[in-house]
């Protein structure tokens, strides 16, 4: 089923017409409202007046993160703080995150393009979704929860984690589509193993699964381990959460709701654009977006753009699913973490060293596995097994806090981990995410 | 002036109008009920064959009760009233046993909801420009997800920051100028007592108002949150088989908790006798809920204890108010928020080979949160064996308990015999929190 058939199957040419339209009005209301993009606008010399064709949108400065980060909590607002209805922030909590704002036609808009999202991976009305992202500041858990309510399927708000429960309800309710993300997914495969349950015996149809990289290798063993069809979804909490872009029954590339989110590909060292079918990072201008709206983000992923006859009968860009990110931020256990948050909470811990490695391993539990080895002083090493416990607590816990995530703490000996002449080596990723992805 | 009232009509009709509407309420809540076969029965086992059976309010009380037991054995499809098509939303509470139970609501009823959500946000002073931090659970549980949609409809900003994490919450009160929480009554004081180690100072919040519950509390414990944090703090009860909260909420004169009538039937009756008690005197608070069509509930017996507030509150409007919450019937320990039953626990317990019979749960305050003890014996092979093996166990056991009551107790192991043995009905709950305040 088409969620939007007049938008997700629109001709090319009214689509662009669509996109400018909204793109000038874009331009004209935050060069108005943004003291931020005004400045910006500004200094690039650039006016909302220059916007004449879809092209002209390379005359725009970029946005980063970085900016997104220092305009913290409201400085990217377009609409007055009265008017917005929802907040989000990214996983990435320590020091400043990024936040995203969502006015009440915002929120319509994000329920709708989840809603396509779902339907594209084959849902609609009749189908119970189990929804195991996680509910809360994280935008996976309720943007999936606000796109099933448009389309009027149900929805089973049980949130990430209890994974007996997950299974207990999966039978319980007869679940038809299962989202979470795909570690999870192969989690919940593991125990089911365990507790000697069949996928086979279950009514799940589809699994719909985001917020981390995974691989093409991933997706034969999560279909094989949990029969189902194992639908790749995209999207970012800076640009609205989960519903930027999802597959389609023909796992073939993720279709963009370009009418809302214009997507461009840029060489990521000279910022020049790039054509469709060549590989670079991957920048959105949101073009309704009136609470936080961006215009042309770096998204720091790499990909690339298409278009081709998709016999869904959906005519909107596709993107390639990910190749990976062109920066260091690590996603682990679908949570963003930077090494330097790490270091950062770990050089502020008494009786440890300035040493320290992030060795990530996906093992057969095809969970992340995060051992954080860190070296503590040379006398307190000798001391009592029950003070090196107290620190090890102490880093599990102030890492838990702060980033969110649970990691593996090895205390080691000083001098034990490599030392390097030029970079340190700080995080081994053992994972083989792009296995398959020739 | 702010109107603080959403449904003025509705808030301050007179009585008989008022019982008018819930007749007719009731009746097209009977006809959804006798579409399911649990209710179908039950219905014409007194007499009920269609909703013209029902003459007047009086007839109701020939109406069997329906107890959490009757919801688990109907689970997980037999109170369905609806077309699963037409149905968008499940959430869950704990039942009796590892069986949860189960609500089901159409758009329509979500709508219902979110209408009484908005409109006892309104009552309390709440409008659009707010910045709401719901500290409440997101997900399955009804607390969070239940005040999102209707401060978002009012037009409030939420920040869905879930329960948890302290220093984020702080964080997001100073930073987002966060003007009203809603969380539990003891997460609020544990706040405050985190203030200082986090860096904060009440200078560095704008926060106005409290909409605290899912536990019940004493006024003092109302008047320290509100001196503390120098704000109002408003009751608030409700439970997930009557949709969530919003059931009753206090309004700006925090003299009892308006009980909306024209979408829940209550009545309050004697626990033993299950005689209806008059206004004013303590008994077990029974409620059908008239505005839901997915799962009907007819006279739900809550096991909270409760009394209705004889007169009409100086607001004006014409919902009976109720006590704060007494006490329970059952044996249900609420640990920080969330329900617990000790026959969970103890189904958990059993299945497991290497547990002993003998066990019990001791409940106690660990600074201002309550901590659930599970104290259990084993087997004296495994209790000599390696500590590794021990540790092993212990942690088996945590994470079937988190899997049935959604939280982690600390669980302690011990040589066969340690634990007292009682003559006939052992006392298995030990609840410490009264002591030493």
């Amino acid at each position: 089923m088409i969620y939007n058939k007049e938008i997700e199957q629109m001709n090319v040419t009214q689509m662009q017409e669509i996109q400018l339209k909204r793109l000038k009005d874009l331009v004209k209301r935050v060069y108005e409202k943004v003291p931020f993009y005004k400045k910006k606008f500004d200094e690039s010399g650039v006016k909302p007046e220059d916007i004449k064709t879809l092209a002209d949108i390379s005359k725009l400065p970029f946005t980063t993160k970085n900016e997104m980060r220092e305009t913290f909590p409201y400085g990217l607002l377009s609409s007055p703080l009265d008017d917005i209805v929802e907040i989000h922030t990214s996983s990435g909590t320590t020091g400043t995150p990024v936040v995203a704002g969502y006015t009440e036609n915002d929120r319509t808009l994000w329920s709708e393009v989840m809603a396509r999202c779902l339907a594209m991976a084959g849902a609609d009305k009749t189908d119970t979704i189990q929804n195991a992202y996680g509910y809360g500041l994280f935008t996976g858990g309720l943007g999936v929860h606000h796109g099933a309510g448009p389309l009027g399927a149900a929805v089973i708000p049980i949130s990430s984690g209890n994974t007996q429960k997950q299974l207990q309800y999966m039978q319980d309710f007869k679940s038809t589509v299962l989202t979470c993300t795909p570690s999870y997914s192969l989690f919940m495969a593991e125990v089911a193993s365990e507790s000697g349950l069949d996928f086979r015996n279950f009514d799940l149809k589809a699994g719909i699964f985001g917020a981390e990289p995974w691989s093409d290798n991933m997706r034969v063993e999560i279909e094989k381990k949990l029969n189902l069809k194992a639908y790749d979804i995209y999207g970012l909490t800076e640009i609205i959460g989960p519903g930027v872009s999802c597959e389609c029954q023909e796992q073939n590339g993720l279709h963009i709701n370009e009418d809302f989110f214009y997507p461009e590909i840029i060489d990521a060292e000279t910022g020049e654009v790039l054509p469709e079918g060549e590989k670079g990072e991957l920048v959105f201008t949101t073009l309704s977006r009136e609470g936080t709206p961006l215009i042309r983000y770096r998204t720091r992923d790499i990909t690339w753009l298409f278009r081709d006859k998709c016999s869904c009968g959906r005519t909107t860009i596709k993107m390639h699913r990910l190749l990976g990110r062109n920066d260091d931020m690590l996603i682990i256990k679908g949570v963003n973490v930077f090494p330097s948050q790490i270091e950062n909470i770990l050089m502020k811990i008494e009786n440890t060293e300035p040493h320290y490695q992030i060795i990530i391993d996906r093992e057969s539990t095809q969970l992340d596995n995060v051992e954080l080895q860190v070296e503590v002083e040379e006398n307190f090493f000798s001391d009592e097994t029950k003070d090196l416990e107290i620190v090890k607590n102490r880093i599990h816990d102030e890492m838990k806090q702060q980033l969110g995530i649970s990691l593996n703490i090895k205390l080691v000996e000083p001098k034990t981990i490599e030392r390097s002449m030029g970079k340190a080596k700080r995080v081994i990723d053992k994972r083989d995410l792009k296995a398959g992805e020739k | 002036m702010i109107d603080l009232y959403k449904d003025r009509e509705i808030e301050t009709m007179d009585r008989e109008a008022l019982e008018a509407l819930q007749l007719l309420r009731y009746k097209s809540t009977v006809a959804n009920a006798l579409k399911t076969p649990f209710y179908k029965k039950r219905l014409n086992s007194v007499g009920i064959k269609s909703a013209r059976d029902l003459k007047n309010l009086l007839d109701i009380k020939k109406i069997p009760f329906t107890t959490k037991e009757d919801l688990r054995e109907a689970y997980p499809f037999g109170l369905l009233a609806s077309d699963k098509e037409d149905v968008v939303r499940m959430h869950a509470s704990s039942g009796t046993t590892g069986t949860p139970t189960v609500i089901y609501q159409t758009q329509e009823d979500l709508d219902n909801w979110t209408n009484l959500t908005t409109r006892s946000l309104v009552s309390v002073g709440c409008h659009k420009g707010d910045i709401f931090q719901n500290m409440m659970t997101y997900g399955l549980f009804t607390g969070g997800i239940g005040l999102h949609y209707g401060a978002e409809k009012l037009g409030m900003l939420v920040i869905p920051a879930s329960s948890g994490n302290t220093k984020r919450q702080l964080q997001l009160m100073k930073d987002f100028e966060t003007t009203v929480v809603h969380a539990t009554p003891s997460y609020m004081l544990y706040l405050y007592s985190k203030m200082e180690e986090y860096g904060y100072t009440l200078s560095d919040f704008k926060l106005k108002k409290a909409l605290v519950g899912a536990e019940p509390h004493s006024e003092e414990i109302r008047r320290k949150i509100e001196k503390l944090f120098n704000i109002d703090a408003y009751n608030s009860y409700g439970l997930s088989e009557m949709n969530g909260p919003s059931v009753a909420f206090e309004c700006e004169k925090k003299a009892g908790m308006h009980l909306w009538e024209d979408s829940y039937y209550m009545e309050i009756v004697d626990e033993d006798t299950l005689e209806e008690l008059s206004d004013g005197e303590t008994g077990e608070l029974v409620l059908s809920i008239l505005i839901r069509n997915a799962t009907p509930i007819l006279r739900y017996r809550t096991r909270d204890l409760t009394a209705i507030i004889p007169g009409q509150c100086s607001c004006g409007r014409i919902s009976k108010r109720i006590t704060r919450i007494k006490g329970r019937t059952d044996d249900m320990l609420i640990i920080n928020g969330v329900n617990v039953f000790p026959s969970q626990i103890e189904e958990v317990i059993m299945k497991m080979p290497e547990v002993g019979t003998n066990y019990r749960i001791l409940v106690r305050k660990e600074g201002l949160l309550d901590r659930l003890i599970v104290q259990t014996e084993v087997g004296p092979s495994i209790f000599s064996d390696d500590a590794r093996d021990m540790n092993a166990l212990k942690r088996r056991i945590i994470d079937n308990l988190r899997a049935s009551i959604t939280i982690s107790p600390t669980v302690e192991l011990h040589e066969p015999g340690v634990l007292p043995v009682q003559e006939g009905k052992a006392i298995r709950v030990v609840d410490k929190r009264g002591e030493n305040k």
